[in-house]
């Protein structure tokens, strides 16, 4: 039951390597590598956890002790979208609860349940950072600002029906997106591949300093 | 301003001097001042989590809120410890962990003895405010085989976390989620398997982790507790033994900080399920055939009075003695010097040290020396597999800041934490010992940390294979490090107080030895005329019992046939003897090969004194009794003797106690009253005041011969072997490795073998385990299992391929 | 009062503020190149407590001061912290998305002056825009010779390395955040040692906010007193204010504090939408007690004023309510935030939070009882005795208090709101 990182992609081997020498300790890396791992297998699953101490020096328990605590890394049943709906206190104010409500009933799932075999999981968030544009959704934490129940319907229609290989945050803005907390600037060509937040270092693709990575499944 | 080293603090208006920089909690304590607790422990990092503790603080802002567990004090602190706002703080905090924690105290193992449950009812809390649904987890879960774990009593205290990260060094047990989510598991199939996994047990504050063997046996009001010894190995970790209905049903470490400071090793702490092993010998029994029949006692010692004393005085060996008391091991002493008149007697079983080094190094050190070490050179056994406790200690001093060098022919537990760990191939010690006095090029990193004193060095014999020569030769060297003290490393439980009392072919009691004039005619004054010729230590003993030289042997708790370096030889000589009796609480190889075999006490079912490692003697008291007809070795010993028409003295373990402080020079003044009245729990290391240690032993440069062979072997000890007392405790058999040969991967290429492929290693059929931590054209076998115990323990070793089917 | 330092650029040059190229050609870099030519290390550190900056993570300590307590030990490192989860805060993800090369320019500065040569950057997992935009602005500074081995020839050594969250607030906590960069739990250290003398890897550590350090190149090019010359005396400079709520111009502004609420709502944020009373704000995120007109909204919008009322301007998120709003919900909402976001590790944060949300959901549900009010009073005040501000603590770390805030809010200023909720709820129970 030896974990076996070999089973990593070459593209993620390297990335792995490239973060554990950014760090003056191994352990460090921990994070990025769980990100890399959730890249690699679609969530961080026991194996993951397993070739992720052994590349950081640690035990898997205490592997499972970091991931456990932080929402992003999650333990399976996400589907190939993770639509993220604000409802914290300012999107709250904004009417997030019916953008929540909307997007649920409109793929018939409920926030927050797994949802394996569905391309699309949704979940209920606390603040993204998006106050001013509230309401606020994420896909694949790729932002859009101002959104409306109707909105919010339209972009799961548009999920389903062109399953796109990349979640680009402007072109998601432009189609159902409203007021902005500020001025964007420049479209940005990077955009996730995974429902992981698309970074370089990690792997995303369009651009950006490290690009490439197999998209879609 | 209170005198040096100490500071002083007002508590609610009394001024006190405590010590400097120790933590507030602590230091209230100590005079007086109970502030309740549930995270804060007195051996583990503080982390201020639960905030119980909370206490007024006067600072210049006025008085603040401030977790004691967590501030050292500070000369001229105010602390308020009964103010209305602290109160309303702890019952505050009180309140919150009762809101999800179950109300099952009728059921619960911690009920009685549990802070929560004590605190809840000393604040009264009274009806609970909480009216919503508590937090649910599925019921107890297994972490390990020892341990159970109950999540929704867990007060997330992080005291078992770490124990299990920071003290043992194995963190495989830790938190989950976040928030009120928060609780502890291990990973998915890796459980907590720990040396040490019980000691989370036993600090856990609630009834959260329970040992499972411990649940639902007892309720605490119903247990006695007495304060004893683990008689497990040499290090003797201060116990309480808790029984109930003249049985034990749990051991906790105790504090005592000279020795184990609270903690021990799983095997300390369930070995005790052996005790009640249905497969304890409970009667006398004679050699009926092939077999064995029972018989009484008076039978017994008669026959056994009538066959010693039918030989020459010196054609009588006794080997053992090294796993009970003191007063047993002198009782045989006596018994075999005087009643018999043989000087053919051995504690160790050719598998430990010269005697004058274990018993008599100069320059001994103890085991808190450790914490104040700047450097530890460890050349001996893997302390985790052989000595946990003081694997423990090593790991605490490292934390601390102590450079550690660990020099051993094979991994260690201590490596991952070394400064420098070194390893040689099995026989090829001196070879890098001399390096290492001379400084050779590529170890300059090595002798520069060991230049760097005060330097605590343990000292012992790798392995069963190993040149005992070796020990003495690295105890020189390591005496002429800076402001050295030696340790020798003897694993066996009460070896160290059997040497001293004189279980030795070349010592008498109090280390003495048998070539000092003096000395011998010391003795003789109260003993009478001592035999002669010199000793025979057991090695010689086997010879001479398959030449005949020897006729019969005692055995007391001695399994040769497993323990000595070369099985074949000790049979044959057990099955040349003419007359073999064995006192033993087990059967075992060499009980089956005896004529008469008496039952024996174990330590927990004897009153006596016992010597640990350092020299410390400690009180090991009795906490149940004896199972069946069983008796101490020195009780059956006083009534052969008579029988023998001889007065030993030996009745009772007491009578013995007075006379080892009479007659034993290193023993001098050290009785059960001084240990009790004087000492108190820590025991006193031997000499105390007033006593003389006669013999001195200075290591000295010897050469010992490097061993050469195409394979040179590693007799790796481990904790969980086929030992006795592990193969008959139902909570710990089943956990020794099956096993291997290891060997360096081009070894294992040059015999065309791949791991799992079955090899002969000098006659045994072993499977092979690639290692690439062996060192090459040496292999490594785990000591004393049940696979592995054919295996002469000669350094160099013939290893082939198995051809064809085995 | 229209002075601006961190918005100039991205508010004249709205496509490309984010690229090397439009930093260079509006003065970019050259506050670094006077600092690694024209001054020593002392000097800078002198500059920044000259320009009275106030840390712009929440706390408001002086960012001078703090790195003057940086301890001799090496290695040392710089942090800064764009974790940015307070609810309500949304100004350091558009400093770092729109104008990266101001911020780094801030931390390469600032690292010479505090002889750090690996500083980190912790940016929230929610914001992988920010953390592209300025892995490019690092990038580009590496292959313009502004990080690496010898920063443009002056012989200084500097790595920066960005570092993703991944969603946890209190890892914005800075002990918490340098946990979470070694691979831990997020959890809150306890404190003393602080980070300046036992932070990263047990090593000396400045853990800044990225606006804060966004201001370290215009204090270098102007001087600081041009600086704390800059508004009130206490809270100088400029000051990012995120909006939103109920208000008809949400967004971030960079003001001069000095100006009362009432301009700050109605002037600059547009006032309430739809002609509709202002009920109750929030002048500093969600951790903040809440502002309530009649008392509030002519007082002035500065650090120190704010606290003399009771509350924090905290990291600038103002959060509007309207007349409309169910202020138990929104107090809920809240609760649930901290609730959700404690780390676990102490019993009165732990436990204490979810116990506050668990009944005004109750409440909330229609189930609420009379003795309740006095039953949140009381469960506050036992993870903040005395429920006064700044906040005691009964925990290790500010969130377990922050999370009272809304509690000793709503029943401060709506209590017969609560009130009647509860009596509704007795109708329908009884
Ligand atoms: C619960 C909690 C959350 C915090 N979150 C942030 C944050 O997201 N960003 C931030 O800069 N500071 C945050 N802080 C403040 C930091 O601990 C720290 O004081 C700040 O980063 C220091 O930077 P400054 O001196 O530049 O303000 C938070 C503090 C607490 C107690
Ligand atoms: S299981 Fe026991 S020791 Fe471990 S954290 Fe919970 S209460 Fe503490
Ligand atoms: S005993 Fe002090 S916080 Fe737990």
């Amino acid at each position: 039951m030896t974990a076996v990182i070999s089973n990593w992609s070459h593209d993620n081997q390297e990335r792995a390597k490239r973060i554990i020498a950014s760090y003056p300790e191994k352990r460090s890396a921990l994070m990025p590598l769980l990100y890399i791992a959730s890249l690699e297998h679609a969530y961080v699953s026991d194996d993951a956890m397993r070739e992720v101490a052994e590349l950081t020096g640690i035990t898997p328990v205490q592997v499972q002790s970091v991931a456990s605590f932080y929402t992003m890394f999650k333990r399976g049943g996400v589907g190939d979208y993770l639509v993220s709906v604000c409802t914290s206190i300012s999107c709250y104010l904004g009417g997030a609860d019916d953008v929540l409500a909307a997007v649920e009933s409109s793929i018939g799932d409920v926030a927050g349940e797994a949802a394996a075999e569905r391309p699309i999981t949704v979940e209920h968030v606390e603040c993204i950072g998006a106050c001013g544009g509230a309401p606020a959704v994420q896909v694949n934490y790729e932002l859009i600002e101002g959104v409306t129940p109707e909105k919010a319907v339209a972009l799961i229609k548009w999920l389903t029906a062109t399953r796109p290989e990349v979640i680009l945050t402007d072109e998601m803005q432009q189609l159902f997106g409203g007021r902005r907390s500020f001025e964007w600037g420049s479209t940005d060509s990077e955009g996730a591949v995974r429902p992981i937040p698309a970074f370089g270092p990690y792997g995303s693709v369009g651009g950006g300093s490290v690009g490439g990575g197999s998209a879609g499944r | 301003m209170a005198e040096h080293g100490t500071v002083s603090i007002i508590i609610n208006g009394v001024e006190h001097d405590v010590p400097e920089g120790e933590r507030l909690i602590t230091a209230a304590e100590r005079v007086g001042e109970y502030i309740p607790r549930f995270c804060h422990h007195d051996k583990l990092a503080p982390v201020g989590k639960c905030r119980m503790c909370l206490v007024e603080v006067e600072g210049p802002r006025g008085s603040a809120l401030t977790t004691s567990c967590t501030v050292p004090v500070t000369d001229g602190m105010v602390v308020h410890t009964e103010t209305d706002v602290v109160k309303k703080a702890q019952e505050g905090i009180l309140e919150f962990l009762l809101l999800n924690h179950p109300l099952d105290c009728s059921v619960c193992d911690k009920g009685g003895e549990c802070p929560l449950q004590d605190q809840a009812l000393a604040f009264g809390a009274g009806e609970s405010r909480f009216i919503e649904e508590k937090r649910t987890f599925t019921k107890p879960i297994p972490v390990s085989e020892l341990v159970l774990l109950d999540r929704e009593r867990c007060v997330v205290c992080d005291r078992c976390v770490r124990v299990a990260d920071d003290i043992a060094g194995d963190p495989l047990l830790e938190f989950i989620d976040r928030g009120s989510y928060v609780q502890i598991n291990t990973f998915p199939n890796e459980p907590f398997s720990s040396y040490f996994s019980g000691n989370t047990v036993q600090v856990c504050p609630v009834g959260a982790l329970t040992s499972v063997d411990y649940r639902f046996k007892a309720r605490p009001w119903d247990l006695e507790s007495v304060r004893s010894v683990s008689l497990v190995d040499s290090v003797q970790s201060s116990v309480d033994v808790h029984t109930s209905r003249g049985k034990i049903l749990r051991v906790y470490g105790a504090e005592n900080d000279a020795v184990n400071e609270g903690w021990l090793s799983d095997k300390d702490r369930f070995i005790f399920s052996a005790f009640r092993s249905p497969d304890r010998i409970t009667t006398p029994l004679v050699r009926d055939g092939d077999g064995f029949k029972e018989t009484s006692w008076s039978e017994a010692v008669e026959l056994v009075a009538m066959r010693l004393g039918g030989h020459v005085g010196t054609e009588v060996g006794a080997i053992g003695g090294a796993n009970g008391t003191n007063e047993e091991a002198f009782a045989l002493a006596k018994f075999m010097r005087t009643v018999v008149g043989s000087p053919h007697i051995d504690a160790q079983l050719g598998d430990g040290l010269d005697p004058h080094l274990a018993s008599s190094i100069t320059a001994r050190g103890t085991i808190s020396d450790l914490d104040a070490a700047s450097t530890i050179l460890v050349w001996g056994p893997d302390l985790k597999e052989t000595l946990p406790v003081l694997y423990l200690r090593v790991r605490k001093a490292v934390r601390n800041g102590a450079a550690l060098v660990v020099v051993s022919p094979y991994s260690t537990g201590l490596d991952s934490i070394a400064t420098h760990s070194l390893r040689y191939r099995a026989g090829s010690g001196p070879e890098i010992l001399r390096k290492l006095a001379h400084g050779d090029a590529g170890y300059e990193a090595v002798t520069e940390t060991l230049a760097n004193g005060p330097v605590v060095a343990l000292v012992g014999r790798s392995s069963i294979t190993e040149n005992p020569m070796l020990a003495e030769a690295v105890a020189a060297f390591a005496r002429s490090l800076p402001h050295a003290k030696l340790l020798p490393l003897l694993t066996r439980a009460n070896v160290f107080g059997a040497l001293d009392m004189g279980l030795a072919p070349t010592l008498l009691p109090g280390r003495v030895s048998t070539g000092d004039a003096a000395g011998v005619s010391l003795l003789e004054d109260s003993w009478g005329p001592l035999p002669e010729s010199a000793g025979k230590d057991t090695m010689a003993m086997l010879e001479a019992l398959i030449d005949r030289d020897l006729v019969a042997v005692i055995l007391a708790g001695a399994d040769p046939i497993r323990d000595c370096p070369d099985p074949a030889v000790a049979e044959s000589a057990l099955d040349a003897a003419e007359f073999v009796v064995a006192f033993d609480a087990f059967m075992t190889d060499s009980t089956r090969k005896a004529h008469v075999v008496l039952p024996a006490a174990l330590w927990g079912e004897v009153d006596g004194t016992v010597t640990n490692l350092e020299g410390r003697v400690q009180r090991l008291r009795r906490s149940v009794q004896p199972r069946g007809m069983s008796i101490s070795v020195s009780a059956a010993l006083d009534d052969i003797a008579r029988a023998m028409g001889a007065e030993l003295g030996a009745a009772d373990w007491q009578l013995i106690n007075k006379e080892i402080a009479a007659v034993a020079p290193a023993y001098a003044g050290m009785t059960a009253d001084y240990l009790t009245f004087e000492a108190g729990e820590e025991g006193a290391v031997v000499p105390i005041p007033g006593a003389t240690q006669p013999l001195g032993h200075i290591p000295v440069e010897v050469n010992v011969p490097v061993v050469t062979g195409r394979f040179t072997l590693h007799l790796a000890p481990a904790l969980y072997d086929a030992g006795v007392l592990v193969r008959n405790s139902h909570m710990l058999e089943g956990f020794a490795d099956p096993g291997v040969v290891r060997m360096h991967p081009r070894d294992a290429a040059s015999l065309a073998v791949a791991d799992g492929d079955l090899i002969d290693a000098e006659g045994v059929g072993l499977p092979v385990k690639i290692d690439p931590e062996v060192p090459e054209r040496s292999v490594v076998i785990t000591r004393n299992l049940d696979t592995t115990r054919g295996i002469a323990a000669s350094a160099d070793i013939r290893v082939e391929t198995v051809r064809g089917e085995p | 009062m229209t002075t601006k330092i961190l918005t100039t650029r991205m508010d004249a040059h709205p496509t490309d503020s984010h690229t090397l190229s439009r930093y260079l050609a509006t003065g970019g870099y050259e506050a670094l190149t006077k600092a690694l030519t024209e001054m020593s290390r002392d000097d800078i550190i002198e500059e920044v407590k000259a320009s009275n900056l106030r840390g712009r993570g929440g706390a408001g300590f002086p960012t001078g001061v703090k790195w003057g307590f940086l301890a001799p030990d090496e290695p040392r490192y710089l942090v800064v912290n764009c974790d940015e989860s307070e609810p309500g805060t949304f100004n350091d993800r558009q400093l770092t998305e729109r104008d990266p090369h101001q911020l780094l320019e801030g931390i390469i500065i600032s690292s010479f002056a505090l002889d750090v040569h690996h500083a980190f950057v912790y940016i929230r997992g929610e914001y992988p825009k920010a953390a592209r935009r300025l892995q490019s602005a690092v990038d580009e500074a590496y292959e313009a010779g502004y990080l690496g081995d010898d920063v443009r020839g002056s012989g200084f050594a500097l790595d920066v390395t960005l570092h993703l969250g991944a969603g946890a607030y209190i890892c914005g906590e800075e002990t918490a955040l340098l946990n979470s960069l070694e691979g831990r739990r997020g959890e809150p250290r306890l404190k003393p040692p602080f980070p300046a003398v036992e932070g990263l890897y047990s090593k000396p550590t400045i853990v800044n906010n990225v606006e804060s350090i966004s201001n370290i190149p215009w204090i270098t090019s102007n001087g600081g007193a041009a600086y704390a010359a800059i508004g009130p005396e206490r809270s100088a400079g400029t000051k990012m204010l995120s909006m939103s709520g109920h208000i008809n111009a949400p967004g971030n502004y960079e003001i001069v504090m000095g100006m009362t609420w009432r301009e700050l709502i109605f002037d600059i944020g547009g006032g309430i939408p739809d002609g509709r009373a202002l009920k109750a704000w929030i002048p500093g995120g969600a951790s903040a007690p809440w502002f309530v007109p009649d008392e509030h909204l002519d007082t002035i919008v500065s650090i120190d004023d704010v606290a003399a009322n009771g509350s924090m301007i905290g990291a600038g998120a103002v959060i509007v309510m309207d007349e409309t709003t169910n202020v138990v919900a929104a107090a809920h909402r809240i609760l649930r935030f901290f609730a959700h976001e404690s780390c676990g590790q102490c019993t009165p944060c732990r436990e204490g939070t979810s116990w506050l949300e668990a009944v005004l959901k109750r409440i909330l549900d229609g189930n609420g009882r009379p003795e309740d009010i006095d039953l949140l009073l009381d469960i506050a005040d036992n993870i903040s005795p005395g429920l006064v501000w700044p906040p005691l603590m009964t925990t290790i770390c500010p969130l377990g208090p922050s999370a009272v805030s809304p509690i000793t809010s709503i029943t401060r200023w709506f209590r017969p709101e609560l009130e009647a909720m509860i009596a509704r709820s007795e109708v329908r129970v009884g």
